[in-house]
């Protein structure tokens, strides 16, 4: 019993799996932060010019700091939280999954209405985020004591 | 043992986590607004600085700088969204150096309709009000995102612009023979890309291509100030 209930506490597979969507994330933002100090413009599928117009936008910046470089302290932090076992972990995963979900829900809103251009890394990195959300609220749902 | 946690203690941490997320996302939507509203106003950046048609500042200025660009063109957009404003600020505006805008057209049907407007408020001398508007809603290549309906709408935002004439002239087709000298004179200047700066003075001549940040302006700048 208290052997299972541990099990659940650790979370293994939800752990892996938040560890590989923070990985996964990292990746993008590295590239699209990359791409952004270089100032080349983004590869982006189907000869698209989406990627690039975001990219340039007037919402590529907060205070200075490139959009992706919140991805990659986010991804990071994720991965961090993914590799705690304890609360403190499954807390903090769910609070950094909320803000990339709600801040990456806003960032799509301004490339859908404001900009009026998608940026393929910049939807895939939301997508990933949302599945890291679903992943950090069944570890928050199974912690011991939840039933 | 496995801690089991009291269930108003789990509710609590539960509320503490999507409060600090909200307040956090709140936070940086903020900064995300203010930040992209941080260009300040174009009649502030412009005001009281000589234009004459395309050009920007004063006409006896050691220094000239121009720019052939394309209102679509993303890195043109950046440009004359974050580096044009220090250079106006620190050159243009202290008689230093003058700008002047080429406007190519050479990226589809929306460069060539945003490039008529601009050069029908250039007529008015408030073509640099124009071209800011332009970047500032600067949209995705070729996707018809220059209306009619955006072009008035930036027409009523430029102060100063009649919007009477404004229009005839935009209809009139008169820029065409203008865009071809723009063509022309790139094409014997080797320019075929943009963003493309020629910075020429007493010093020289240095072309910049592609996309610069300000250090760079200010520093062929410099060099060409001799």
């Amino acid at each position: 019993m208290a052997d299972d209930a541990r099990s659940r506490t650790n979370g293994g597979p939800l752990r892996a799996a938040l560890a590989a969507l923070a990985a996964a994330g990292f990746v993008i933002s590295a590239y699209l932060t990359w791409v952004h100090l270089v100032g080349t413009a983004p590869v982006c599928a189907a000869g698209s010019t989406g990627c690039l117009a975001v990219q340039t936008s007037p919402y590529a910046e907060i205070l200075g700091a490139p959009v992706p470089v919140l991805g990659l302290a986010a991804y990071a932090g994720l991965l961090l939280s993914a590799t705690q076992r304890g609360q403190v972990g499954v807390y903090l995963g769910l609070l950094l999954t909320l803000v990339g979900t709600l801040f990456s829900a806003y960032l799509t809103y301004l490339e859908l209405f404001v900009i009026g251009a998608v940026c393929q890394w910049c939807v895939a990195s939301a997508a990933i985020m949302a599945a890291a959300l679903v992943c950090a609220a069944l570890r928050v749902a199974r912690l011991p004591g939840t039933r | 043992m496995t801690r089991t946690v009291p269930p108003g203690s789990r509710r609590l941490l539960l509320a503490l986590t999507l409060g600090t997320a909200v307040l956090v996302t709140g936070l940086l939507v903020a900064l995300s607004q203010l930040g992209a509203g941080h260009a300040g106003s174009p009649e502030e950046l412009y005001a009281g600085i000589p234009q004459d048609g395309t050009t920007l500042g004063e006409a006896e200025a050691p220094v000239t700088v121009s720019v052939y660009e394309d209102f679509q063109c993303p890195f043109c957009g950046r440009f004359g969204r974050e580096v044009l404003p220090d250079v106006v600020r620190e050159y243009v505006r202290s008689g230093e150096v003058r700008v002047e805008s080429r406007p190519m057209a050479f990226l589809g049907e929306d460069s060539l309709e945003a490039a008529r407007a601009a050069l029908a408020a250039a007529e008015q001398d408030l073509y640099w009000q124009y071209h800011s508007l332009l970047f500032e809603n600067q949209g995705a290549e070729n996707t018809g995102y220059v209306t009619d309906a955006l072009l008035e709408r930036l027409a009523r935002q430029t102060p100063g612009l009649d919007p009477g004439p404004w229009n005839d002239l935009r209809a009139s087709g008169s820029a065409g023979s203008e865009l071809e000298d723009v063509r022309a004179e790139a094409g014997a200047r080797g320019v075929d890309s943009t963003p493309t700066l020629i910075v020429s003075g007493p010093g020289g001549d240095e072309v910049l291509e592609g996309a610069r940040d300000f250090e760079e302006v200010a520093e062929a700048i410099e060099e060409a100030r001799g």
